[in-house]
């Protein structure tokens, strides 16, 4: 396995040891991965399609449940949380989804206003059903991510690219201590890419935040983590400081294809 | 031919494939239930023509329509209203949760799911006038019965749709919130509810459209509302007073009509797409670019609170409109429902009092009755399609060029349907005397103007590109038609003809409340005479042969697809 310059446990806000799952169907989507992530570092996670990365960030935040192995985050073994323990991980972890998971019918504000339900108590429909002081943090938020004019706009209104910076401003509510970003900048356009990319990063160096983001581009990768790891049908294959590699190393991971390869390896189309 | 093809002789006709067995067979059998159904009820084209001769001379006698009782008339449509508006609203409450346990992504355990799915689909099994007419011998006369009545056999459809809405709801706003450490219920009221809020109002609406034209008819069996003032006043032989009655209810069926299809339309049709708005009038586009205004105003001053832009404006409008109509229902409706407690137990006494059914005392009458019902069933839905294809036609706008002509056929058909079926049914009785061939005859009228407007909309949504396909290559209007419109259209009409006898079989097994023929009137004449277990006796096997019409049809219809 490849060594890791950061083997230590201290301070580590994800601590992952010979981590696998199982789907129900058979599937081995993560085989025997272990890696630490240190608080405050910028990890990017590529490989190819199917290898594994969306299940592990899930694990992370208690969508899925490992099948071996054990996952802490922030100091709790989630693969065994449950109930008001999972809940209280999830509250300090943000996740930012590909899809962006907006509920269109609300307007921007009750978007944010929903990274805060995992703190008040009780249902909430409607901006008016949050406290002053959440609003007040709410909007700025959204002017963090540079989209306060939109705030009282339908989030169905919003171009792909506003939309996933509002979900970010939706992850920032929370203060997570973690980021975890699954493939934030898959669907979209190349200057909304660098701009939610350039967002995601100044936000984890100004107030020095772990995030774990999966990328598929990866010359993007390289120029913006602090770290790379690479996962190949489900077990790790790469794990480097991100300045100590190349383009065409990194590249590696997308070629070479052991013996447990997923059997419908998609053909490589280079980011 | 090519060589892939391999040694097999070249075929010139298409292989037979499953789905064409299946037409076959179900054409089979419905072109063989409707001649049985036919002979045995002893129709014939002539009884038919004297029979609509018959009803031509009752209008007559009817018209000019008699006001002089205004007051009552008018107290008793406003009851109708009311009736219809509480039962569709404590139905829609009563199904929000058990909609939210019915749904796959928001069900607390699957148990719960199963539950609710069967209750669901149970309290539709016996129709809303027959539930009203064994309300009305617990409760006594009045509108309670009925309004209980309406809510309970509501609860199937609405339930139903709601559970559907919700499941569409996209997954992905769910995970989201959920990932922020929300609770399960806090996730579903902030990322599901407002997903599936629309629909489910939309279908609040339609329901209450439906609801009104039941609500319009369950004084026939004394529960309340206009049908015992139409009733009352035919058997007393003041015709030009019945169709005082009756134009009241077409006139309250047809604007509730209009409003509700058009509330649903602007909820359900509502695009937040550019394109769709630039297609809107100039007057919604100024609206849209002022609520931006005010939206982006509001941001700038750092305001908490969403402004209020005339889409929130409408919605909270709207709201406290209907709300002030559903109190005003409550308090206007004379509805003891405090003082009917004591007698809820008596109620479930008698619903308990249906068990064990009794199929042995009335078997005979029994089994005719139900043989006659399905029979009236058939006729009316085969006479009743060959006069709805037609008049589809001429409805549609996409086969018929004349906006007049296909405006015109809308307008007669939406005025056709603003009569609700068992009130044309005591029409057909008072005029040609008991016995099944009225009731057939009115089915038959409801079934053509019914099935008009779903043949219409299916032959509206075919895809144009075919067509122009056909005309491209020089084919004429009507070739264009065979070949491209309708097998295009063939499915979705297939499908409606079956939901069209399911909806007059369980149609069929109540005309007999009113002397229409078929179980209904062994039905009533058991509940009179307090032989509640030849009452469940009835009640279950229509709730039998109306399940298993919903079975072949589901079950058809997935072979179809
Ligand atoms: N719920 C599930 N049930 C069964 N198999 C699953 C499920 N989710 C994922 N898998 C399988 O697990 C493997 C890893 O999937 P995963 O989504 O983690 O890959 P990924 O690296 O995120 O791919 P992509 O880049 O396409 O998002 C795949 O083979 C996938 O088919
Ligand atoms: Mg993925």
């Amino acid at each position: 396995m490849t060594s890791s310059p950061w083997g230590s446990d201290s301070g580590a806000a994800v601590s992952v040891a010979s981590l696998s799952k199982r789907f129900p169907n058979g599937t081995l989507a993560l085989d025997d991965v272990s890696f630490d992530v240190p608080e405050g570092q910028v990890l990017a996670l590529i490989g190819l399609s199917g290898s594994g990365k969306s299940t592990l960030l899930r694990i992370l935040n208690g969508l899925h449940r490992p099948t071996g192995g054990t996952a802490r985050v922030l100091g709790v073994e989630v693969g065994g949380a449950r109930g008001a323990q999972l809940r209280d991980v999830r509250r300090h972890v943000g996740f930012v989804f590909q899809q962006f998971g907006l509920v269109g019918r609300a307007t921007c504000m009750e978007n944010v206003l929903m990274g805060t339900l995992g703190r008040v108590r009780g249902p909430r429909l409607g901006v008016r059903t949050y406290p002053v002081a959440l609003r007040r943090e709410a909007l700025d938020q959204l002017e963090r991510v540079g989209l306060a004019s939109a705030a009282f706009q339908r989030a169905d209104t919003l171009s792909g690219g506003q939309m996933q910076r509002v979900a970010i401003a939706r992850s920032l509510m929370q203060h997570p201590a973690l980021l975890l970003a699954d493939e934030p900048v898959a669907s979209l356009d190349p200057e909304s890419s660098a701009q939610v990319l350039e967002l995601i990063g100044r936000i984890a160096r100004e107030d020095s935040r772990t995030v774990i983001c999966t990328l598929h581009q990866v010359e993007l990768a390289l120029g913006w983590s602090d770290r790379i790891v690479g996962l190949q049908a489900g077990r790790l294959v790469l794990d480097r400081p991100a300045t100590e590699l190349s383009l065409d190393s990194v590249m590696e991971v997308y070629r070479r294809t052991g013996g447990e390869a997923p059997v419908e390896t998609p053909q490589l189309q280079t980011a | 031919m090519t060589a892939i093809v391999g040694g097999a002789p070249a075929r010139i006709a298409p292989p037979v494939q499953g789905r064409q067995v299946v037409l076959t067979v179900i054409a089979t059998a419905f072109l063989g239930g409707f001649a049985w159904s036919w002979l045995s009820l002893d129709m014939s084209l002539l009884s038919f023509f004297s029979g609509l001769g018959d009803v031509r001379s009752l209008v007559g006698r009817m018209l000019p329509p008699d006001f002089s009782d205004w007051r009552n008339v008018l107290s008793a449509t406003l009851e109708t209203l009311w009736m219809a508006l509480i039962g569709t609203f404590v139905s829609a409450v009563v199904c929000v949760p058990l909609a939210f346990g019915a749904a796959r992504n928001t069900t607390p355990h699957p148990a719960v799911r199963l539950v609710c799915r069967g209750f669901i689909s149970l309290t539709r099994a016996v129709p809303e006038i027959i539930l009203a007419a064994l309300f009305v011998f617990v409760l006594s006369i009045g509108p309670l019965p009925g309004v209980l009545a309406i809510a309970i056999h509501s609860i199937g459809m609405i339930g139903k749709l709601f559970a559907d809405a919700i499941e569409q709801a996209q997954p992905t706003p769910k995970e989201a919130v959920l990932s922020v450490g929300a609770r399960r219920f806090q996730t579903t009221i902030s990322s599901i509810l407002p997903q599936a809020l629309p629909s489910m109002i939309a279908t609040a609406m339609y329901r209450l459209e439906i609801n009104i034209r039941a609500s319009s008819v369950l004084g026939l069996v004394g529960a309340g509302g206009i049908g015992f003032v139409i009733q009352g006043a035919l058997r007393s032989l003041d015709y030009q007073a019945a169709l005082a009655a009756v134009s009241m209810v077409f006139v309250l069926v047809t604007m509730i009509e209009l409003l509700s299809s058009r509330v649903r339309q602007s909820l359900l049709g509502e695009n937040t797409n550019i394109l769709a708005v630039r297609r809107e009038s100039a007057w919604s586009r100024r609206m849209v670019m002022r609520d931006a205004a005010l939206n982006r105003g509001a941001a700038e001053e750092k305001r908490l609170s969403p402004p209020w832009t005339s889409e929130r404006l409408l919605r909270s409008g709207s709201a406290v409109i209907a709300a002030i109509f559903i109190v005003v229902a409550f308090i206007l409706v004379d509805m003891p429902l405090l003082g009917a407690l004591p007698k809820y137990p008596d109620l479930v006494r008698v619903l308990g009092d249906l068990f064990p059914p009794d199929f042995s005392t009335a078997r005979d009458e029994l089994i005719k009755g139900m043989r006659e019902s399905v029979q009236i069933a058939f006729v009316a839905t085969g006479l009743g399609l060959f006069v709805a294809f037609p008049l589809a036609v001429l409805a549609s706008r996409n086969i018929v060029v004349r906006r007049a002509v296909v405006l015109g056929t809308r307008i007669v058909l939406l005025l056709l349907r603003g009569i609700p079926e068992l009130i044309v049914a005591v029409i057909f009785v008072s005029a040609m005397g008991l016995g099944p061939v009225p009731g057939t005859l009115a089915l038959t009228i409801v079934t053509a103007t019914f099935a008009a407007k779903l043949f219409a909309d299916a032959l509206e949504e075919v895809d144009p590109s075919p067509r122009e396909a056909l005309i491209a290559v020089g084919a004429s209007r009507k070739q264009e038609f065979v070949s491209a419109v309708l097998p295009q259209a063939l499915p979705a009409i297939l499908g409606q003809v079956l939901y069209v006898l399911d909806v007059n079989l369980r149609s069929s097994t109540v005309l007999g409340i009113v002397g229409g023929g078929g179980i209904g009137f062994l039905l009533l004449g058991s509940m009179r005479v307090l032989e509640y277990e030849t009452t469940g006796a009835i009640v279950i096997s229509i709730f039998v042969i109306v399940y298993a019409i919903e079975l072949v049809g589901s079950l058809v219809r997935r072979l179809l697809r």
